[in-house]
């Protein structure tokens, strides 16, 4: 018979079994940060390394590289943290996904990326009077990105200050169109938005308008230059929030978070993005570029009552329109298949996958070469490329600091700027709130750059 | 018995004992225990192995980096000493964040271990179809965190989830949900969601306690709660010691904040409503969203520390009122 005791010790055999539970428990957790990248070759034929989101390389994308170079992707997941480890096991890919805007200098500062310059002066695919400038977020020359060497290119890309707008949202509720070349106000934006957003007993039913760029980084900067100021200093190791310009743009983004036009930190959107919602009807005006065509025109309906406008701009500052993204590909520093990685660069980005992009309306094509590919077939595609071509004359780069990542910064604004969209810090606090957060963070990623 | 067959048999105690003396009887003994601790090895080793690659490496790996500028990448990281600690200990927001893990444990658990406790106790009964109510109570516990955290968000969504849906069907004004003040209560909500885990447990335990006991207390006129109270719980302290000791530390280690955080990527880790920024949260945001390795394994190390030693005061809190089921024959 056993019998209960009070306060007695853990056997040994009690003890063993919980520990092997726990250190199972922990293993089991662990073993997800353990990898393996194979860079051999599987078959006869060379292999490559790339790792990407799943839709910018199919499984058919595979095989066709296959068939077209004879070498043999293997497709790695991009994530954040699996890099870092890949780089730092020094075993990185061939190829790395990374947005242009926010990670070519980043990367290329801590020495990570391979200097791509020979490689493009002795391409007949990609060549150097073919290259679109927004290519140039891909240069860093140890200073300023958007000058010297290329570490990368774009695969697509679109000016992300623009906007789409559902015109019947607008003949729903009697508001004019904004004109079809000419740039609006952001304060002319943020009226329509009011008077577009539709709410029912605590609920937003459809969103006026959505405004939040690709990045809070990019979207402040590009609009800080939109006001005629810059976010950063000169030498991009500390921003500024309290100039008159920047000052600017943060209190517009403030104030549309604050009227809850849009989605937001404080008003998510739980599609996440901008897209499901607008093919549902749910918001009258889309911070989106060019790129989300390829989306809109897959509905005929939505495509037919759906207009691109030109990027806002400040009263008095000067009408520019960025690229906030600009994502493509870089090739590692330690890549261990150079020649087969830039084989399936050219591939990638000036043959066959390259045409079927720019043909699809998911973005510009980064090759002028290809711009005739862009879709024109129907009416309101030539509408939208009308507005489109129109706006790349005045297009611009915007450089972001080689010293902290978009992720980073977007973390520290969204840890500060809530308190200010609900109104409970002024826009002024907020912004001396920011300059401490983000110069420290700024200054700690000069330090590691050295 | 014959005997002679006594005779050989009262021989036998002599010749064996004679032999366990000798040299040539200790062989075989000692080549049993060399097999058995060879056994013990080859079966452990897996899990020997495993632990040291997977625990204490990594542990090992992290405390060096707490020392450190470490962001990942970078060339020119440098050692600070106990720099990261010391900042640690000025830093305001891993404070809050710490003292709102604590409250969640605090709260969180004894509400699950409650709630889990009480189906258990439910369906441990005689009922009908008690096998469909087990598994339908149990099944949120084997649903992944990613999808109860996705399942939660859309339910609790301001201006698409059922939840506002059935509160304006009734008149009333649509509630922020995963915001402050509310988000709080629908972290707990998720955590109490998944109590088929504890009940499942609790059931096993319950099912363990002896039928006499209870039969004993009734002939004795104890009422159900008097027995559930002085026989059943007594009875299961030892499972509920376990399930309030592993519920702290998985409390303090919950990352589902992030799973119902207004953007769902690595830079909204800082979107996570105020209230639900825990101490996980924090280092999360410092390891991947500022890429502060170094800072991000001095929190994780003081969070080791602090769990080890709440465990133990747990433990000793609690060493007069759990009762094991301890054999005293064994003993012996």
């Amino acid at each position: 018979m056993r019998h209960p005791q009070a306060g007695a010790p853990l056997s040994r055999r009690r003890f063993l079994g919980l520990s092997a539970g726990g250190a199972l428990g922990g293993a089991a957790a662990l073993s997800g940060c353990a990898m393996q990248v194979s860079t051999g070759g599987r078959s006869s034929g060379e292999t490559v390394t790339m790792m990407v989101k799943p839709d910018d390389i199919t499984p058919e994308l595979v095989k066709q590289a296959q068939k077209d170079t004879g070498i043999t992707i293997i497709r790695v997941d991009f994530d954040i943290t699996k890099l870092i480890a890949m780089l730092t096991a020094g075993n990185p890919p061939d190829l790395v996904r990374a947005v242009g805007a926010t990670d070519a200098a980043y990367f290329a500062a801590r020495d990570v990326m391979q200097e791509l310059d020979p490689y493009f002066a002795k391409s007949s695919v990609l060549r150097l009077d073919d290259l679109d400038p927004v290519n140039d977020l891909w240069r860093y020359d140890g200073k300023t990105q958007g000058k010297g060497p290329r570490y990368g290119m774009a695969k697509d890309f679109s000016q992300d200050s623009m906007f789409w707008y559902n015109t019947s949202a607008f003949d729903e509720k009697g508001v004019d169109y904004p004109a079809e070349l000419e740039p609006i106000t952001y304060e002319e934006w943020l009226d329509n938005a009011g008077r577009l957003v539709q709410r029912s007993k605590g609920q937003t039913t459809v969103f006026g308008g959505s405004y939040n760029g690709l990045t809070k980084g990019t979207l402040l900067a590009s609009m800080t230059a939109a006001a005629g100021g810059s976010l950063f200093s000169d030498d991009f190791s500390r921003v500024d929030f309290t100039t008159p310009e920047a000052r600017k743009a943060l209190g517009w983004y403030i104030e549309y978070c604050r009227t809850k036009v849009g989605p937001s930190a404080i008003q998510p959107d739980p599609n996440g993005w901008d897209g499901p919602t607008y093919q549902a009807g749910r918001i009258a005006m889309s911070n989106a570029g060019y790129w989300m065509g390829g989306l809109i025109n897959t509905d005929r309906k939505l495509a037919e009552v759906s207009r691109l406008a030109p990027a806002p701009v400040f009263e008095g500052g000067p009408r520019i329109s960025s690229c906030q993204g600009g994502t493509g590909m870089w090739m590692p520093r330690k890549a261990r298949n150079k020649d087969a990685a830039w084989r399936i660069f050219e591939w990638y980005f000036g043959e066959a996958p390259a045409k079927s992009r720019a043909s699809g309306g998911w973005g510009i094509p980064t090759l002028k070469s290809l711009r005739s590919l862009m879709p024109a077939q129907e009416d309101y595609q030539k509408r939208v490329l009308k507005v489109q071509e129109n706006e790349l004359e005045h297009f611009s780069v915007v450089a972001f600091s080689p010293y902290t990542t978009g992720d980073s910064f977007e973390a520290l604004f969204n840890q500060a700027a809530p308190a200010a969209m609900k109104g409970d810090i002024s826009v002024d606090t907020l912004a001396g709130r920011l300059n401490s957060a983000i110069n420290e963070q700024l200054k700690r990623g000069k330090e590691q750059v050295g | 018995m014959t005997v002679d067959q006594i005779s050989s048999v009262a021989d036998r105690p002599r010749s064996t004992a004679s032999a366990g003396r000798g040299p040539a009887a200790d062989r075989p003994r000692s080549s049993m225990t060399t097999r058995r601790h060879r056994a013990f090895y080859m079966f452990t080793s897996p899990w020997i192995i495993g632990f040291l690659l997977l625990t204490i490496v990594p542990m090992a790996y992290a405390l060096w980096l707490s020392f450190t500028t470490f962001d990942g990448i970078s060339p020119n990281w440098h050692y600070v000493g106990l720099g990261n600690y010391r900042e640690l200990l000025n830093d305001s927001v891993t404070w809050d964040a710490l003292r709102r893990a604590g409250l969640f444990a605090v709260t969180s658990v004894p509400l699950s271990i409650v709630a889990g406790l009480g189906l258990a106790v439910l369906v441990n009964r005689p009922l009908k179809a008690r096998g469909v109510f087990r598994t339908l109570l149990y099944l949120p516990a084997v649903v992944p965190p990613v999808g109860a955290g996705i399942a939660f968000k859309n339910l609790f969504d301001q201006n698409a989830g059922a939840t506002n849906g059935v509160l304006t069907l009734f008149g009333f004004d649509a509630l922020g949900w995963l915001a402050d003040p509310y988000a709080r209560y629908v972290l707990i909500m998720t955590v109490l969601w998944g109590a088929g885990n504890i009940m499942i447990i609790s059931l096993a335990g319950l099912q363990d306690v002896p039928r006499e006991l209870h039969e004993a207390a009734r002939i004795d006129g104890a009422s159900a709660w008097r027995t559930f109270r002085s026989i059943t719980v007594p009875l299961l302290s030892p499972v509920l010691l376990f399930q309030t000791v592993t519920g702290v530390i998985a409390s303090v280690q919950t990352i589902m904040p992030l799973l119902l955080a207004p953007i769902a990527s690595t830079a909204g880790t800082t979107t996570v409503p105020q209230s639900n920024y825990l101490y996980m949260i924090h280092v999360f945001a410092q390891y991947f969203a500022l890429g502060r390795y170094g800072y991000a394994s001095a929190l994780l190390w003081v969070l080791f520390a602090l769990i080890l030693i709440a465990t133990g005061l747990i433990f000793k809190f609690t060493s007069g009122v759990v009762f094991y089921n301890v054999d005293p024959e064994a003993k012996k």
